[in-house]
């Protein structure tokens, strides 16, 4: 076969390959490109390729036709929202974005949110007005009506309008546009305008509706994208950031001091803790401070999760690596632990919001299936599961999700509107 | 005038060239008989060209020489096309009554000795008119990388010539670099590379089409001969178009489509990059990453 090999450059340079094909030695990304004659355990096939030879086994049977779509979604690259950094002086971001067609998906939702709560109104009187007249109504405000009477069903309206409208500001590009944002540029106070960020992973953020003067536990913070959006919020009355990786803590703090400045900083407390353990580490102290009884304590659970679309394209650190198989299988034991203490670390009437970047169920639903059987069960604890469905009304111009999750959401990549996957449900300690 | 039409055309027309004084550069009048010479029209009707036929020939390169029209029209019709698919081809391409008889007679004689010929020819010179201007070396060199290189056999390079003349006229490294994505990338045979007209479709939509199948799912480059999922066939990848391909091989919408090719063209733009800048900061020892080859550039 040496005629048909060709120049040995040329042929090396067609057989490299990009993300989601069959990967051998020498043919990682360039990102994270090491010299492989070097690597003592480069593996005969890649880790990328095993990850969506599993993903393939098991999304396909959840997702059916969407899993080529969302595949394909995870193997281009993905879109990122610019978080504005509401503590630097950045009103020059929207001047410069928006003439760009980029808009703050979440104003957006807002907007929506309250057109359909006074919609609600009008529909209550109109409908009292209207008993048997149907041909009067149109389409359009049988439709607007339906919507804004779901809205009130979900007993949502008031607190989504209120959440939505908190400070949290992110700017998008449209769907279907690929533009890049530039890098985020420091003020005159050194504080950058703009975060980086797949968009997604604010909503879990926005469910859990932060209000002023709440303490927040952010349980799995690092590397601190999340913890940053609480931040902005501007209603952490104090943010207990943790996380268990003393590495990933580094760059928490890196965001905290080139984002925050420090009278924010110093009501942000940074822990290395095993979140497994916070209630035995950290409760009783935690909630002296708070002044007991007078501040509920939300609390975000962002598990380590098998991150899908790094570990499809990205040979570094996967763990679908052979060496890390048993790591991978006790994931889901990991994160049911992760939320039961979150929710023991929730004082009645709080609210814990779970989240992954993973669409796998055995790492969704299942988990929250479980916490909430075990915290019956075994701490006499009920739980109620909060409807987020408004979530996919309100955000579906922006990201693309399924609409079939027993529990909780789930934001699905897709090429037009490469986010996610963000999966989160939001439980309410009774 | 019959007995006259069975003798070579060649033979016919220089001779009666001879005979005719040169050439002014008129243009055709509407009189059956235009001042430049009866006699040059006559020739070509001789040839087998109809009287407005001739009239357009005569319109076409004006300060030739008449010779030199008639020989390269001539040449024409015996590479067996038709008086329509010569004069067409002349009016698209005037600059091949420059060409050399010889030159030109070659150049047929090499295009028919690898199969295209008679009918064959005239569509592919149809498709390609610049065909007949391609030095016979790159001719050769193309022949010869589909042959020695990428192991055609005489029937299917014969297919080939006849479905994608345009393949003469390219670059072989061009050529080369398609067939290989192809043959390696893809896991194809020639066999179906020839049924599929692979070199009928750019580079980049067969690049397209593939990597927007495989990141779905939906093709497997094959490991050891082998796929775990059954591949489309190549000739329904590049054959339908653009909507049948995204409705029924790739379940896919135009919308999603279109974002796919941004993405893709900027990944190969931004590989290209990082290609170009390793190629002036990568030590000797890095360049063996990847092939076993030995060729260097």
């Amino acid at each position: 076969m040496a005629a048909l090999g060709g120049r040995g450059r040329a042929a090396a340079a067609l057989l490299r390959r990009g993300p989601g094909t069959a990967a051998g030695p020498g043919a990682a990304p360039r990102r994270h490109r090491h010299k492989e004659k070097w690597a003592s355990t480069a593996p005969r096939i890649a880790s990328t390729r095993l990850a969506l030879h599993h993903f393939d086994t098991s999304y396909s049977l959840r997702l059916g036709a969407l899993w080529p779509s969302v595949r394909a979604g995870l193997l281009c690259e993905q879109k990122y929202g610019a978080l504005l950094n509401n503590f630097a002086a950045a009103d020059h971001v929207p001047q410069e974005l928006e003439p760009l067609n980029a808009a703050d998906f979440v104003s957006e939702a807002s907007q929506k949110a309250q057109q359909w709560q006074r919609g609600a109104a009008v529909g209550a009187v109109a409908r009292g007005c209207q008993e048997g007249s149907g041909e009067g109504r149109t389409v359009m405000q049988a439709e607007m009506m339906a919507q804004a009477e779901m809205m009130a069903q979900a007993e949502m309206s008031p607190p989504l309008g209120a959440s939505i409208s908190s400070k949290i500001k992110c700017y998008t590009f449209p769907r279907g546009d690929i533009t890049r944002f530039r890098p985020a540029r420091p003020d005159s106070l050194g504080l950058l305008d703009y975060y980086l960020m797949d968009a997604a992973s604010l909503l879990p953020v926005l469910a859990l509706n932060v209000q002023p003067g709440d303490f927040v536990l952010d349980l799995c913070a690092a590397p601190g994208g999340k913890t940053l959006a609480l931040l902005q919020t501007g209603f952490c009355g104090h943010l207990a950031a943790n996380d268990i990786s003393i590495s990933r803590t580094k760059r928490l703090y890196q965001i905290l001091h080139s984002y925050v400045p420090r009278e924010v900083r110093d009501t942000v407390s940074v822990t290395s803790y095993d979140g497994r353990d916070w209630d035995q580490v950290k409760g009783g102290t935690f909630h002296k401070g708070a002044g007991a009884g007078s501040v509920l304590l939300q609390v975000l659970v962002d598990v380590p999760c098998t991150t899908d679309r790094h570990s499809a394209t990205e040979e570094d650190n996967n763990i679908f690596h052979k060496r890390r198989t048993k790591e991978r299988q006790m994931l889901p034991m990991l994160q049911l632990q992760l939320l039961m203490a979150g929710i023991l670390a929730a004082k009645p009437g709080a609210e814990v919001v779970y989240s992954t970047c993973s669409l796998s169920p055995l790492q969704n639903e299942c988990v929250v299936e479980r916490a909430l059987d075990i915290a019956e069960a075994q701490f006499n604890i009920s739980i109620h599961v909060e409807d987020l469905s408004h979530f996919r009304t309100l955000f579906q111009e922006t990201f693309s999700f399924f609409s079939d999750c027993r529990l909780g959401e789930l934001v699905l990549p897709h090429l037009t509107a490469n986010f996610g996957p963000m999966y989160f449900c939001k439980l309410r300690r009774m | 005038m019959a007995a006259l039409a069975l003798l070579p055309a060649r033979a016919l027309l220089s001779g009666a060239g001879r005979a005719l004084l040169p050439a002014r550069a008129l243009p055709a009048g509407p009189g059956p008989c235009p001042r430049r010479g009866c006699g040059e029209a006559a020739a070509l009707r001789a040839a087998g060209f109809s009287q407005e036929q001739a009239r357009r020939l005569l319109a076409l390169q004006p300060r030739l020489g008449p010779e030199q029209r008639e020989a390269a029209a001539a040449q024409l019709l015996l590479l067996g096309l038709s008086a329509e698919a010569a004069l067409a081809l002349l009016e698209r391409s005037p600059a091949l009554l420059r060409l050399p008889t010889e030159r030109l007679r070659e150049r047929a004689e090499e295009l028919r000795r690898l199969g295209l010929d008679g009918g064959r020819l005239e569509r592919a010179v149809r498709r390609s008119p610049q065909l007949l201007h391609v030095p016979r070396k790159r001719l050769r060199a193309a022949v010869r990388l589909l042959r020695e290189r990428c192991l055609f056999t005489a029937e299917q390079l014969r297919e080939v010539l006849g479905t994608c003349p345009a393949v003469l006229q390219e670059e072989p490294r061009t050529l080369h670099h398609q067939f290989q994505y192809a043959y390696f990338r893809m896991g194809v045979q020639q066999k179906e590379m020839v049924k599929a007209r692979l070199f009928q479709t750019p580079f980049a939509e067969l690049r397209n089409r593939h990597i927007f199948l495989e990141r779905r799912g939906l093709y497997e480059t094959p490991h050891k001969g082998q796929t775990q999922i059954s591949n489309p066939k190549l000739k329904d990848i590049l054959q339908l178009p653009e909507e049948d391909f995204l409705a029924s091989l790739a379940y896919s919408t135009p919308e999603e489509y279109e974002v796919f090719k941004k993405l893709l063209a900027r990944e190969e733009e931004e590989k290209e990059e990082e290609d170009v800048d390793a190629l002036y900061t990568e030590d000797d020892d890095d360049l063996d990453s990847g092939g076993s080859e030995t060729a260097r550039e």
